[in-house]
C-alpha cells in the first residue's frame, strides 16, 4: 500500500514533515485540581490531575518525596471497533507506567513529601499517537494544577514508510507495520525523557527519524506555551488586573 | 449514491433523569458517609438543609429547577451517533454504535440493544482501577431497566422490532456506551439526556437484502428513532421537602432517592428507589406526580437543546 504518493502527500493529505492539527483546552473538569483536553488530529485525550493530596495507601507513602500515580484508560467508543474492556488490559497498564515514569521525572517531587499526585488520562478518540497526546495533555493538566515541574514534557511520534521519514503517524500509518518512534523531551532543558520504538530501523535512518520526532516535540512545546500564556492572561483578566 | 439528509423525526428516545433528594432531619447515619466522600462541615450541612427548607439552594436554584443543560451532538465521528451533555459541572458522553448481528433465538424479529456505562477516573479519583465498577453497574442497570423494559421486551423505550433486518437471521446490534467524564451530582439524568441525544443523532445505514445472498449495505442514512422515554425522579424527605437535580454536595446529604422514568405520554416506564430511609407510600405517589410535572419542562428544554445542537452540527 502506498503511504506517500508520488507527489509527496500522505493518506490524509499532509506532507511528510507536517504534524496534525493541535488543539488544547485547559480546565475542562472543574472538580479536578487540574485538567486539560489535548487533540492531535483525530486523537482526543482528556487528562485530570488530583493532587497534591494525602496519600490514600499509607504503605506507599514516601517520606521525602511525593507519590505519583497514573492511570490510562480508553473509552469503549474510542477505537473503530468497539473495545470490550476499557481498562486493565496489558497495553493500558504499560502506557500508564510509561506516562507515570515520564511525568515523575519532571515533577519536583521532593517539594511535596508524604503526598500523592494522581494523573488520570482518558482517551476519547484514538487515531494513532495516543501515548504522545496523553503526555501532552498530562503536562497541561499538571500546569493547570500548579504542580511545580522542571520543564514541560512534550511528546511526538514519527515513523518511516515508503523510504520517507513521516512525522506524527495516524492509526492507518501506525498499523502499516513500519517503525514507530515515540519521543518525549524536556524542551528548554533539551533532554530526552522518553524513547520507544517498535519494528526495525537502520541506525542512520533511526537518527533521522528521532531528529524529526524531536522537532515535532519542540513544535508541540511552542503550542503548549501559547495555550498556557493565553490561559494565564484569562485568569489575570478575571481577577480584574 | 446520494445521501439523504438526516431526518430528525419527532419520535426520539428521550431519557432524562432527575433526582430529587430527601433532606432528612435525622442524619446520624449519614455522617460517616458524608465525611468520607464530600467532607462537609456541620455549618455547611445545616446551611444546605436550611436553604432547601426555604426553597433556595446553595446555587440560587429553586427546589424543582434544573441546572442549565448544554448538549453537543456528533462529538465522536467514528460512532453511529454520539452526544455530550453538560449539566452544571456534570459532564457525560454517550455514543451509539450499530453493528450487524444475529437476533436472539427467543426473539427472532427484534434487534438487540446493550447499554454500558463507564465511570472515568477523571471524574473521581476513587474510580481508579475497579473503584468505579460499582457505580457503573448501578447506572447501567438503571438505564437498562428504563430503556429496555422487562425481560420479554415489553414496555421498552426503544422499539426493538425496528432494528430487525431479516427475521431470525440478521438484526442490528446497538451498543450504547456512556462515559462519565466529570461528576457533580445527578449523573443518571445527564446520562439519560446524553443517550437520548445520541440516539436522535444516530444514523444507521439502510440495508437492502438481496435475495438468497447476504445483505448489502447501502450508504444511505436512516434515522434510528424510537418512542420517547424520559427519566425523572423525585424524593421526599421526612420534612416534606424534595429537590430535583442535586449537586454532589446535596446528594451527600440525601437520605433516599427515587428515579422515575416517564415517557412523553406521561406514563411511567421504570422506577427505582435507591437505598436509604424508608418512604411513606403516599409520599411516594406525591413525588411521582411532581416528577411528571417537572419532566414536561425538562422535555421541552431538552428538545430545544438537541435541535439547536443538531442545527449547529449540520452547519459545520
Amino acid at each position: 500500500m502506498e503511504y506517500v504518493n508520488p507527489e509527496g502527500l500522505r493518506l490524509d493529505g499532509r506532507r511528510p514533515m507536517e504534524m496534525r492539527q493541535l488543539r488544547a483546552e485547559i480546565g475542562v473538569v472543574s472538580k479536578a485540581d487540574g485538567s486539560a483536553v489535548f487533540e492531535m488530529g483525530n486523537t482526543k485525550v482528556i487528562a485530570a490531575v488530583y493532587g497534591p493530596r494525602e496519600v490514600q495507601n499509607r504503605s506507599q507513602q514516601m517520606n521525602d518525596q511525593a507519590l505519583v500515580r497514573c492511570e490510562y484508560s480508553m473509552a469503549n467508543f474510542s477505537t473503530g471497533d468497539r473495545m470490550r474492556k476499557p481498562k486493565g488490559d496489558r497495553r493500558s497498564t504499560e502506557i500508564s507506567l510509561v506516562i507515570r515514569q515520564t511525568m515523575e521525572a519532571c515533577i519536583l517531587t521532593h517539594l511535596m513529601p508524604r503526598s500523592q499526585i494522581d494523573i488520570f488520562v482518558q482517551v476519547l478518540q484514538a487515531d494513532g499517537g495516543t501515548r504522545s497526546a496523553c503526555i501532552n495533555a498530562a503536562t497541561l493538566a499538571l500546569a493547570d494544577a500548579g504542580i511545580p515541574m522542571r520543564d514541560l514534557v512534550t511528546s511526538c511520534s514519527a515513523g518511516f514508510l515508503n523510504g520517507t521519514p513521516l512525522l506524527d503517524l495516524n492509526y492507518v500509518e501506525d498499523s502499516a507495520g513500519g517503525p514507530d518512534v515515540t519521543v518525549g523531551i524536556l524542551p528548554k532543558l533539551d533532554k530526552v525523557t522518553l524513547l520507544q520504538m517498535d519494528a526495525k530501523l537502520a541506525m542512520d535512518t533511526f537518527e533521522n527519524v528521532m531528529q524529526l520526532a524531536t522537532e515535532g516535540c519542540k513544535a508541540v512545546a511552542t503550542y503548549i506555551r501559547e495555550i498556557l500564556l493565553e490561559h494565564t492572561k484569562q485568569l489575570e483578566f478575571r481577577r480584574g488586573l | 449514491m446520494a445521501k439523504k439528509a438526516f431526518i430528525n423525526s419527532a419520535q426520539c428516545l428521550r431519557t432524562l433523569h432527575c433526582y430529587a433528594h430527601t433532606i432528612c432531619i435525622l442524619l446520624f447515619f449519614h455522617f460517616c458517609l458524608v465525611e468520607a466522600m464530600v467532607g462537609l462541615s456541620l455549618g455547611e450541612k445545616s446551611f444546605i438543609k436550611g436553604g432547601i427548607a426555604q426553597d433556595l439552594r446553595t446555587d440560587g436554584r429553586k427546589r424543582l429547577t434544573y441546572r442549565p443543560i448544554y448538549v453537543e451532538t456528533g462529538v465522536i465521528p467514528q460512532a453511529s451517533g454520539s452526544a455530550r451533555v453538560k449539566l452544571g459541572a456534570t459532564d457525560v458522553i454517550a455514543s451509539v454504535k450499530a453493528e450487524l448481528g444475529r437476533p436472539n433465538p427467543s426473539d427472532p424479529d427484534k434487534g438487540k440493544v446493550s447499554i454500558f456505562v463507564d465511570c472515568s477516573p477523571t471524574a473521581e479519583p476513587t474510580f481508579e482501577g475497579r473503584g468505579g465498577d460499582e457505580l457503573s453497574t448501578e447506572l447501567s442497570a438503571a438505564l437498562q431497566r428504563c430503556l429496555l423494559g422487562g425481560k420479554s421486551g415489553a414496555g421498552a423505550g426503544i422499539d426493538l422490532s425496528s432494528l430487525s433486518i431479516v427475521k431470525g437471521k440478521v438484526c442490528w446490534d446497538l451498543y450504547i456506551d456512556g462515559l462519565v467524564v466529570s461528576s457533580d451530582g445527578n449523573v443518571l439524568d445527564a446520562l439519560g439526556a446524553a443517550i437520548k441525544a445520541a440516539l436522535s443523532n444516530t444514523a444507521i445505514p439502510k440495508v437492502n437484502v438481496a435475495a438468497q445472498a447476504s445483505p448489502d449495505e447501502q450508504p444511505e442514512v436512516d434515522v434510528s428513532d424510537e418512542e420517547f422515554l424520559q427519566f425523572d425522579t423525585s424524593g421526599v424527605p421526612v420534612g416534606k421537602h424534595y429537590i430535583v437535580d442535586a449537586t454532589s454536595e446535596e446528594e451527600s446529604q440525601m437520605s433516599s432517592a427515587i428515579s422515575v422514568s416517564i415517557n412523553r405520554q406521561g406514563r411511567i416506564c421504570g422506577l427505582t428507589k435507591r437505598g436509604g430511609a424508608g418512604l411513606d407510600p403516599s409520599v411516594l405517589l406525591d413525588m411521582i406526580s411532581v416528577s411528571k410535572h417537572v419532566s414536561e419542562q425538562l422535555y421541552n428544554k431538552l428538545d430545544t437543546e438537541i435541535a439547536a445542537a443538531e442545527a449547529c452540527d449540520e452547519e459545520e
